[in-house]
């Protein structure tokens, strides 16, 4: 394996699941958060295979996770404005890795995860993006604040005007 | 709902993953890799490394080939009877094919004196038991070199030398022994070859002092003194 590939290599292992989870979040459909999540990494990769290229001009890429990230958003934009289509709801493809609870727990779990994942797909896109970034991907301030190019107090605002968005859009049942 | 509660419901949103075999064949599909652990290359030259050149191969290859020289070596000094002496055999026989055609009568002269001197090395140190496959060997060995004594050829001093070593070791092997052993054939080819080097340094223009010696050699040759006459005509200072 080349080192370029071997890099991507790991690169894809370590962000594979948390787009997969950005992605489906948004569109709520394990199909279509397969084909966008293959069709970012993809482009990541052609990218990626251009920038370690010596001879090539495309300037080499520094946050690569970010990278990816940023194509991800756009390829959901683009599924929702080229096929105009409506989110739906709905619990049956959330997947739960998890310990098998009891039914009623698991009932209860996927309803309520249901309901949060509902409630971020409403929401502003800056908002959802800080909210997976911040308590899913377990990323800090700081580094938000590098990945969206804004101050680290803006990042602040932002994720609490987020988190105020999520509860209303929970409250009203959006 | 508290903030708290809040954050601990969007956290459980991490149980959302995507399904492993999806995982793979997506990463296969997009970097060209099998979903099966890459095999490693096979070339000739790790095929050969493989073979020549393991940790033990290596320490063993020169092991052996050390046991084989010191083997070969010991084998020079052996007698026919020994453990060593086919080595020894071997080792001559393989000798013996570079040899040219012109040089092969003084070479198989000069094995025919080797199995003389193991047959006289025997007598003197009265080893019995090896005494019969000396004499079997010497006997080959003799009738070989008559063999190549036949072949018409030139008379060359290596040739006359060979000869009359060989004819002083017979007759110190015979003493030893106290009887005869054999190698009348090539006693007739000797006779023949010094009878056609008489014939043929008659042809030849000489200097008075080889016409001398030529004259004493036919002589020495006519009363049967064969050593007599080689001495002569060694002495002729053949090329």
């Amino acid at each position: 394996m080349d080192k370029s590939r071997k890099k991507f290599s790991d690169i894809y292992d370590q962000c594979i699941g948390k787009i997969y989870r950005f992605i489906f979040i948004k569109v709520n459909s394990q199909e279509v958060a397969e084909d966008l999540t293959s069709e970012a990494f993809l482009r990541a990769w052609e990218a990626f295979k251009n920038s370690e290229n010596p001879n090539s001009n495309n300037q080499k890429i520094d946050n690569p996770p970010a990278f990816i990230y940023r194509i991800a958003r756009n390829l959901v934009t683009d599924y929702y404005r080229q096929k105009g289509k409506f989110q739906t709801i709905s619990a049956e493809y959330v997947q739960m890795a998890d310990p098998e609870p009891d039914l009623e727990e698991k009932a209860m779990l996927g309803s309520d995860c249901e309901m949060v994942r509902a409630a971020l797909s409403n929401i502003k896109d800056d908002y959802r993006e800080v909210i997976v970034w911040h308590y899913l991907d377990d990323l800090k301030i700081p580094e938000i604040a590098k990945i969206l190019g804004k101050p680290e107090g803006t990042v602040r605002v932002l994720l609490h005007r987020a988190l105020k968005a999520v509860r209303f859009a929970l409250n009203n049942g959006k | 709902m508290s903030e708290s509660e809040l954050i601990k419901k969007i956290r459980q949103l991490s149980e959302i993953k995507p399904r492993k075999d999806w995982v793979l064949l997506t990463k296969s599909r997009i970097l060209g890799l099998s979903s099966q652990p890459e095999r490693e290359k096979v070339s000739v030259f790790t095929v050969l490394k493989g073979l020549f050149f393991q940790p033990r191969m290596a320490f063993v290859l020169p092991v052996v080939l050390g046991l084989f020289i010191a083997a070969f070596t010991f084998a020079q000094n052996s007698l026919p009877g020994d453990l060593l002496y086919p080595l020894k055999r071997i080792a001559e026989k393989g000798q013996a094919l570079f040899v040219s055609e012109a040089e092969r009568p003084t070479a198989q002269l000069g094995l025919a004196n080797k199995r003389l001197e193991e047959l006289a090395k025997i007598a003197e140190q009265n080893q019995t038991p090896k005494l019969a496959s000396a004499l079997d060997e010497f006997q080959k060995s003799a009738a070989v070199a008559a063999k190549n004594l036949k072949k018409p050829q030139k008379i060359t001093r290596e040739v006359v030398d060979e000869t009359k070593k060989f004819l002083e070791n017979k007759e110190r092997a015979e003493a030893s022994l106290g009887a005869v052993i054999g190698g009348e054939e090539l006693d007739v080819a000797l006779s023949q070859a010094v009878e056609n080097a008489i014939k043929d340094l008659g042809q030849r223009t000489l200097t008075e002092n080889q016409e001398k010696l030529l004259k004493e050699a036919k002589e020495d040759f006519s009363s049967g003194n064969l050593m007599g006459a080689l001495d002569k005509i060694s002495q002729m200072n053949l090329k």
